[in-house]
């Protein structure tokens, strides 16, 4: 019994290491993992895939074609270090696009810095992830720690300084309270009137409203998951709290089910994010029309911006790169990517600002987008419409220890 | 220190108001209890299905949401019955749900809901959707304090009496209600009286389905609707049934009343972060101390 | 099916010689799989074979508590957090990288530690098994787990959403163990020292007081078995398997634990590897463990394309699988396995007695 056990065990290590992709020299493998079932998950995951596959149409980089493989995560970090290990050691991969969820994100960097493989980061703002003192990531987004001053000097110039925090305890919101809180501080010297923190996917802010209600607040900051964020809009209203409170929302108010969901109480709306499909740019109204006739989105988010411009900047830098492969050249190829990649400056593309990285494993270097647009909802529901109110390009210092 | 009256007041409305909907679920999962010894794990996704039933009704379909409610709880009491019929039907044959380790039907019910969820996602998509509906012509109120209940809660609280006065009714005063509550109570006997027994099981079933549904299509308008609504519901509804004991409907209105409270209240005055462990808090100290709940029969214990 | 008679009978040789004999062979046969791994195929299976050795740890260790003795227990993959998040927050080091405590106490300290922490905690998840059985009881042990769950994922201590990260990997000396390759050898001597320990529980009087419980409680009661203190004992013995297991994932490189490592989805999947495997079985958790791991890893990327999107189709599948297991299959791999055995035996003691027939197979 014992044995037949190994035997098996062992049978279906065979069966697997058969099944496992051989690495096939002159192909670029690209391993992708992300959250797959998610609101725009699908899309844009799906969007890269499509855009890999153009760049192959259109003759590959140099002649090389790029392989790409999709994996899914469920934004769980046990998920994403296996899929990260997978692809590392059993496909070989030169570059890691990943992860969307900086839970997920955060442990991969660990895996990839010590293997020695690129990684880019398609959708993660916590700040800690370039902290590490990798050599190896690089953020595409805009960090989470320039959200939080350009947020807090518009709300502290225009709305006053005294707000009420509703937090959310997922890994992004937390984040961006803290950032807000921080930066009220050190601007204003002002603390939150009230703070909640309440959970997750909480559905029931009426105490809070009430609370605030009686308060006499300039502003509410709700920083939460889309969904989340739309109901505390929603009952923001319900409680009888006035419009002239300004509802301030955290970079997830860039989401679409937030309008959607929260219809007119998402009118007046403001949150800072790193892209607005109400860009005037002739490259942002292309990319809105592009995701509308493929994808049938109505006004791409900053999500959406960030995977596209990741793979632009991924082509750039796979141009560049002095590639060998072969089955001997892996780590060396890896290293060419790093290094080009690192080169990367004064990209513009979808990004409201360039996107520039440099050598240095410093969250300065490492974060490469510093611009942070604020914007606003003028209207909401199904076909949801922004304004810019504004467009900051931050210091690579800023929002550091 | 004046104590805030007003608050807490706020405080009790929104529990109530917010408790009816676990009630109802709960009236669902106490049904199913008492009429065949199973707890239903996968009931959080009738409630999510009945859900987005009512909004593919009325929003794709375009009728009104009266409607729409309806429509939505006849629906997924079809859904249920098939599910059972299909899967549920071969495990509860040899009575109670009693297989392995008295456990088939508890881990057949989490794979159900795996299964559900995900079927859902195929379906529907992940997308929270948001579900508009033309409430004007119901009241909103407004207690003194300045608490406001807008119309979708208190549609919510009128339907919740309506459903368990119509089940009340239809349990104690029709013939087939009769006959379900025999079947509840002996299966062998039942059967011998000559009561269809297998078509008993299945009414039982897409009653508790609907009512599930309805808690879906109430919630709606109050929340929004997404895929993974189910779980959390499921829990809550969970602690509503037992804090009002199982086989008791009036008491699963009043347990859910009472969950509701308890975790506006817990939330409000001792954390907002930790809201759902008052649910489950309460559940196991009803659990622990009363099994049987408040108003309910003797605590059963067949799986 | 010969096959298997004959291995059974050269392991009951071995077996007769020195009751350990055939478990450290065992253990010399599965020393050199990661150098055959990595040299034959490549060194993520190394990496598969760790999360198998850890599941093996956590499905041997439910099944002792709900194979064996019957308590259904839907909270385990709480202990599996409270085992996880002690070992780590006592060796992280103090004023961490985000923000969650830490003691800075070495990893062989932290990792005893976690496991009594872990085994008290299995104490209060089975006293409600005391009053409560069936469904009640899976009600109590689901609320207790989840509950552990939302506290991890509030406190800031410990890691809330951030989660606890750069957790250290356990050292001797300067050797330490952050390889795919010299975890292993941590893990699969864990679990097969679980695994073990499983049989000589299964095989005393306590397995046998489990089994009586399982089977009827009142009977068991009147024979003179203390039901309470057994059914406590079984929780904290699986407790501290799933102790054992959390602190040993904790400690994996990268070193990185979120509250949604410890979810109902995870719950779920230990009880599709119970039951998978067979329930009340040893091999079962084993088999199970072993099965799904391996049969997750191959289907992660199993696309279907509907309309044109690919769609993930493996955790629908997962689902309907449980159900359709539970309804076809409820005894599983290893209760197949057992009855086939049973049979082969009974027709082999028989032709025993009956004085040498010819055999037919």
């Amino acid at each position: 019994m014992k044995l037949m056990n190994k035997v098996f065990a062992g049978l279906v290590a065979t069966g697997v290491g058969l099944a496992a992709t051989a690495a096939f020299a002159g192909d670029i493998r690209v391993g992708i993992t992300m959250r797959m079932v998610s609101e725009n998950g699908q899309a844009y995951g799906q969007m890269v895939m499509d855009e890999i596959k153009a760049i192959n149409e259109s003759g590959g980089i140099n002649g090389n074609m790029i392989k790409a493989t999709l994996m899914n995560d469920e934004c769980k970090s046990d998920k994403g270090v296996a899929n990260a290990n997978k692809l590392i050691f059993q496909e070989n991969i030169h570059l890691l696009i990943g992860s969307t969820c900086s839970s997920v994100s955060l442990p991969i960097v660990d895996v990839t810095a010590k293997a020695g493989v690129p990684q880019m980061i398609p959708h993660s703002t916590n700040s800690k992830i370039t902290q590490k003192g990798s050599e190896w990531v690089f953020r595409i987004p805009v960090s989470g720690r320039y959200y939080g001053g350009v947020n807090a000097k518009y709300v502290g110039e225009n709305i006053g300084t005294k707000i009420a925090y509703i937090c959310a305890a997922d890994a992004a919101s937390v984040g961006d309270c803290a950032n807000m809180e921080k930066q009220m501080r050190a601007r204003f010297g002002v603390d939150p009137a009230y703070r909640a923190d309440v959970q997750e996917k909480e559905v029931d802010f009426r105490s809070h409203m009430q609370k605030i209600k009686s308060m006499n607040v300039d502003g509410i900051l709700v920083a939460a998951l889309a969904e989340t964020m739309a109901r505390a809009l929603i009952q923001s209203y319900e409680a009888g709290i006035s419009e002239d409170v300004r509802r301030i929302g955290s970079s997830s108010a860039s989401n679409a089910p937030v309008p959607k969901i929260a219809g007119d109480a998402a009118k007046g709306v403001f949150f800072t994010a790193a892209y607005a499909a109400a860009d005037n740019r002739p490259i942002a109204k292309l990319f809105n029309e592009m995701t509308r006739k493929r994808y049938g989105i109505h006004a791409p988010d900053h999500d959406f911006s960030q995977a596209y411009d990741l793979v632009r900047i991924m082509e750039i830098a796979l141009n560049n790169a002095d590639l060998k492969l072969e089955q001997w050249s892996l780590a060396n190829d890896r290293t060419a990517i790093r290094d080009a990649i690192a080169s990367v400056e004064g990209y513009e593309g979808l990004a409201s600002g360039p996107i520039s990285f440099c050598a240095a494993p410093t969250p300065q270097c490492r974060d490469g987008n510093r611009t942070a647009v604020l914007i606003g909802y003028t209207k909401g529901g199904e076909n949801f419409e922004t304004e810019v109110l504004a467009r900051v390009t931050m210091e690579p210092d800023f929002g550091l220890e | 220190m004046g104590f805030d009256f007003n608050s807490l007041l706020a405080f009790i409305i929104f529990g109530v108001t917010i408790g009816v909907v676990y009630g109802i679920v709960a009236l669902g999962i106490s049904l199913i209890y008492s009429g065949l010894d199973i707890v239903h794990f996968a009931h959080g996704e009738m409630y999510m299905f009945g859900a987005f039933f009512g909004l593919v009704l009325a929003h794709n379909v375009g009728v009104p949401y009266p409607v729409a409610l309806i429509g939505a709880m006849i629906l997924t009491a079809i859904l249920g019955m098939a599910v059972e019929r299909v899967f549920y039907r071969r495990l509860t044959r040899a009575g109670g749900g009693y297989t392995v380790a008295g456990m088939g039907m508890i881990i057949c019910g989490f794979g159900m809901s795996v299964a559900l969820v995900n079927a859902a996602y195929f379906f529907f998509g992940a997308e929270a959707e948001p579900f508009r509906a033309n409430l004007d012509y119901i009241p909103r109120l407004t207690f003194p304090g300045d608490i406001n209940v807008p119309e979708s809660y208190v549609l919510t609280a009128i339907i919740s009496v309506l459903l368990m006065t119509g089940l009340h009714y239809f349990l104690r005063h029709t013939k087939t209600g009769l006959a379900v509550r025999a079947v509840a109570h002996n299966k062998d006997i039942a059967y011998l009286m000559g009561i269809n027994v297998p078509l008993m099981i299945s009414l039982i079933f897409g009653l508790a389905c609907g009512l599930a549904a309805a808690a879906g299509v109430l919630i709606g308008p109050m929340q929004s609707v997404q895929v993974e609504m189910g779980y959390l519901m499921l829990m809550k509804a969970f602690a509503a049934a037992v804090v009002g004991g199982f086989g008791s409907l009036p008491g699963a209105i009043l347990g859910g009343i009472m969950v509701g409270i308890f975790e506006n209240l817990g939330a409000a005055y001792i954390s907002a972060s930790h809201k759902d462990i008052y649910a489950f808090l309460l559940l196991i100290l009803v659990l622990m101390f009363r099994p049987s709940g408040l108003f309910g029969v003797e605590a059963k214990v067949k799986a | 099916m010969v096959f298997l008679s004959r291995i059974a009978d050269l392991i009951d040789a071995l077996a007769s010689r020195h009751r350990l004999l055939p478990w450290l062979i065992a253990y010399l046969m599965l020393l050199p799989l990661p150098f055959i791994m990595s040299t034959f195929f490549n060194s993520y299976l190394i990496d598969l074979a760790n999360r198998s050795c850890l599941f093996i740890l956590l499905a041997v260790g439910l099944n002792i508590v709900k194979g064996f003795c019957g308590q259904v227990t839907v909270g385990h993959i709480g202990l599996y957090a409270i085992g996880a998040v002690t070992s780590a927050v006592l060796s992280l080091e103090p004023g961490g990288f985000g923000g969650a405590l830490g003691f800075g106490l070495p990893v062989w300290v932290s990792i005893p530690i976690a496991v009594l922490v872990t085994a008290f905690a299995g104490l209060i998840v089975g006293l409600p098994s005391v009053r409560l059985e069936g469904a009640y009881l899976a009600l109590a042990t689901l609320g207790l787990g989840e509950s552990v769950r939302i506290f991890i994922a509030v406190t800031p201590a410990l890691g809330s959403s951030t989660g606890l990260m750069m957790i250290p990997a356990p050292s001797i000396g300067s050797f330490v163990f952050d390889s795919f390759t010299s975890y292993y050898y941590l893990v699969m001597t864990a679990a097969l020292v679980g695994i073990y320990f499983s049989f000589s529980i299964l095989r005393s009087a306590t397995g046998r007081a489990f089994q009586a419980i399982r089977e009827d409680t009142i009977a068991a009661s009147v024979n003179g078995i203390n039901v309470i203190k057994y059914k406590l004992l079984a929780f904290v013995l699986s407790a501290i398997y799933a102790g054992l297991a959390g602190a040993l994932f904790a400690h994996m490189p990268p070193g990185y634990l979120h509250h949604n490592n410890f979810t109902v989805i995870e719950m779920v999947t230990l009880l599709l590897m119970v039951v998978l495997g067979g329930i009340g079985n040893v091999w079962g958790g084993v088999i199970g463990a072993i099965v799904v791991t391996i049969a997750y890893d191959q289907t992660k990327d199993l696309v279907v394309y509907f309309m044109d999107r690919p769609i993930v189709i493996q955790p629908l599948v997962f689902g309907l699988s449980m159900v359709l297991l539970v309804l076809f299959m409820p005894r599983g791999i290893g209760g197949w396995f057992e009855g086939v055995l049973r049979n082969r035996r009974f027709i082999k003691r028989s032709e025993e007695k009956l004085g040498g027939t010819a055999r037919n197979s």
